[in-house]
């Protein structure tokens, strides 16, 4: 035995008690991943978040909320845009709030006739009629979402997952 | 007669002992009070020093388990049928209205009662090291604080569970701060939510850290806190009895030698702990410190039980991710970080930083850090150990006041003051009326 321990430096003792923790260790870490990992969901049974809203013609001059979506359909004339109704704060959802008298305000340089705002009910952040926010903690204005015509049914079509530009219109 | 006498007295003798031998046997002989040690001092005993308040937040925790047992075998973690069943709980099982009040109630007074316990060890310098060998009151001071934070975790996952719209809501805004945490905020948010919106992956993720892993979490450190409180030789004002003992010049007290042949490298081992004279200061820990933890066990459940009476437990409406209510409240422990993430969001020209990160995580974080840090960074001398508001620590007890004036502030303004929008109300004015949903 002593002579073993002399010529490798390491004995067969120590060898194996390095062996074994070292096993126990990887076993625990292993396990540990597989349970974190089982945790991480590879299906979700969420709802698409593309999603058809209806025809053109349902929806009158102005916002429509869609409650299920959490988002505005703003029409105005033969233009079409989709405001999310999700506060950029903490996820609340705003409300619109329609103006008694339109009030003329700046938004970026530019001079606006506003007839609605949308009001935060969480932390009360403030938002313009574009979804510009002014007031409050929200930290930036609330999403705008793709708008496309479905080409089998003319169906207006939204997809919450692709957010475009606040300038964004879909002219019907 | 005799016999059952005799069994009798076999059960019972270490609850009252009959000399002071028997006493120092009992907590030997007995396994639930081997954790205790012989003797105490009087000083430890004394409701005006500690206000009990530690005894008391374990009794409260004791009572949320027992009474979260029965709620478990009524309560269906789906999102289905999780609000209807809260609501079974409340209308159609027998004495359902009143367990679930108890449980609401002693979450509610646990977390009142730890706050006030953290605030009692600061403004008592109790987390600093006395004189003994081998104390690390600071390493309780921080078991201490993740026992807070376990607390206030516990019932945050707790008030998810009836599914009503203070549940949705409060989740909604919860998760939405942790995932303003910087780089790792959406996955957290991801793994929290089991997806990406809140839905029957949340529930039953919430359900299952309030009923194991956070109790667990609990237990543990609750242990592990005990026990430190032994090695550091019992509460902080024995530091002081101790030291006023030396200041007296009085003949060193009576010490003990004990051998332990086996168990030490030498012969003897001397008992330095017994620097306070036993027979003038101490009192056997049975009956002396477990009448009075039974007494303060009768008193909080006696409380409780009272409370649930008079105090209607509450159900809003069922969980509608269509419809915030507004005002949205989180529940008044919450309420000072509502108002600080209300109030945190920071323009610097065109950039803006989200009061999420700010009041949600970073100022909380801060406080934290500083509050676990602290026995290290406090250098006021051995003095002041378990002394009331010692005159050593006068501007760091102020500061520390301050901050809770302003936390309970918060609270108050978020509590009383906040009406619909969030907008600010003096609890004279009367609040507009709001149209329904839209």
């Amino acid at each position: 035995m002593k002579s073993q321990t002399q010529a490798s430096g390491v004995s067969r003792r120590s060898w194996f008690h390095k062996l074994g923790i070292g096993g126990l260790l990887a076993g625990v870490t292993g396990m540990g991943y597989a349970f974190v990992r089982a945790l991480v969901p590879n299906v979700l049974y969420e709802e698409p978040q593309r999603f058809k809203a209806g025809t053109p013609g349902q929806f009158p001059e102005g916002a429509t909320f869609l409650e299920d979506r959490r988002v505005f359909i703003v029409r105005e004339q033969n233009t079409f845009h989709a405001i999310s109704a999700v506060c950029t704060h903490l996820g609340c959802t705003v409300k619109m709030v329609t103006l008694n008298q339109p009030k003329r305000v700046a938004i970026g340089g530019r001079e606006v006739e506003e007839t609605r705002e949308f009001h935060c009910p969480c932390h009360g952040s403030k938002y313009y009629g574009d979804g510009t926010n002014f007031a409050g903690p929200a930290p930036k204005p609330l999403a705008c979402y793709r708008v496309e015509l479905a080409p089998e049914d003319g169906q207006l079509t939204v997809n919450l997952d692709e957010p475009v530009s606040r300038s964004f219109r879909l002219t019907v | 007669m005799a016999a059952q006498n005799k069994i009798w007295r076999q059960l019972t003798w270490t609850w009252k002992p009959a000399s002071d031998r028997d006493a120092g046997d009992s907590v030997v002989r007995n396994l639930l009070l081997h954790w205790f040690p012989a003797k105490v001092t009087i000083g430890s005993l004394s409701f005006r020093y500690s206000f009990w308040l530690g005894t008391i937040s374990a009794v409260l925790f004791g009572v949320l388990c027992i009474t979260g047992l029965p709620l478990m075998f009524l309560y269906v973690p789906s999102v289905e049928r999780a609000y209807q069943s809260v609501k079974d709980i409340e209308f159609v099982v027998s004495f359902g209205w009143f367990i679930r009040a108890l449980h609401r109630l002693a979450a509610h007074l646990m977390v009142a009662v730890v706050f006030l316990h953290m605030v009692r060890v600061f403004l008592a310098g109790a987390y600093k090291n006395g004189t003994a060998a081998n104390q690390a009151r600071p390493v309780n001071w921080v078991i201490g604080i993740l026992l807070m934070l376990a607390t206030f975790f516990l019932s945050f996952t707790g008030y998810l569970l009836p599914w009503d719209q203070l549940a949705y809501w409060a989740v909604t805004v919860g998760t939405n701060i942790a995932s303003a945490a910087p780089l790792v905020g959406d996955k957290i948010r991801f793994l929290l939510l089991g997806g990406n919106q809140i839905e029957q992956n949340t529930l039953l993720r919430f359900y299952v850290l309030h009923c194991f892993f956070l109790p667990a979490f609990v237990l543990f450190l609750f242990m592990w806190h005990m026990w430190r409180v032994r090695k550091d030789g019992g509460l902080a004002c024995v530091d002081k009895l101790s030291l006023e003992q030396k200041r007296q010049n009085l003949p060193p007290v009576k010490s003990k030698t004990y051998s332990l042949l086996g168990i030490t490298k030498g012969r003897t081992v001397h008992v330095e702990t017994a620097l306070v004279d036993e027979d003038e200061h101490t009192v056997s820990s049975s009956p002396f410190l477990t009448r009075r933890i039974l007494l303060v066990m009768l008193g909080t459940v006696a409380v409780i039980c009272l409370l649930a009476l008079l105090v209607a437990t509450p159900l809003e409406e069922a969980a509608n991710p269509r419809v915030t209510p507004n005002p949205a409240k989180a529940p008044w422990y919450f309420l000072w970080l509502q108002e600080l993430v209300t109030d945190t969001t920071i323009k610097l020209g065109d950039f803006t930083i989200n009061g999420a990160l700010i009041g949600g995580i970073l100022v909380p974080g801060v406080l934290i850090v500083l509050l676990a840090v602290w026995p290290w960074l406090d250098k006021s001398p051995v003095q002041a150990v378990g002394v009331w508001f010692a005159a050593d620590r006068r501007r760091q007890n102020l500061v520390f006041l301050g901050i809770v004036l302003l936390v309970l502030a918060l609270t108050v303004v978020g509590t009383f003051l906040r009406g619909p929008y969030w907008r600010f109300f003096w609890p004279w004015e009367a609040w507009p009326e709001m149209p329904a949903p839209f």
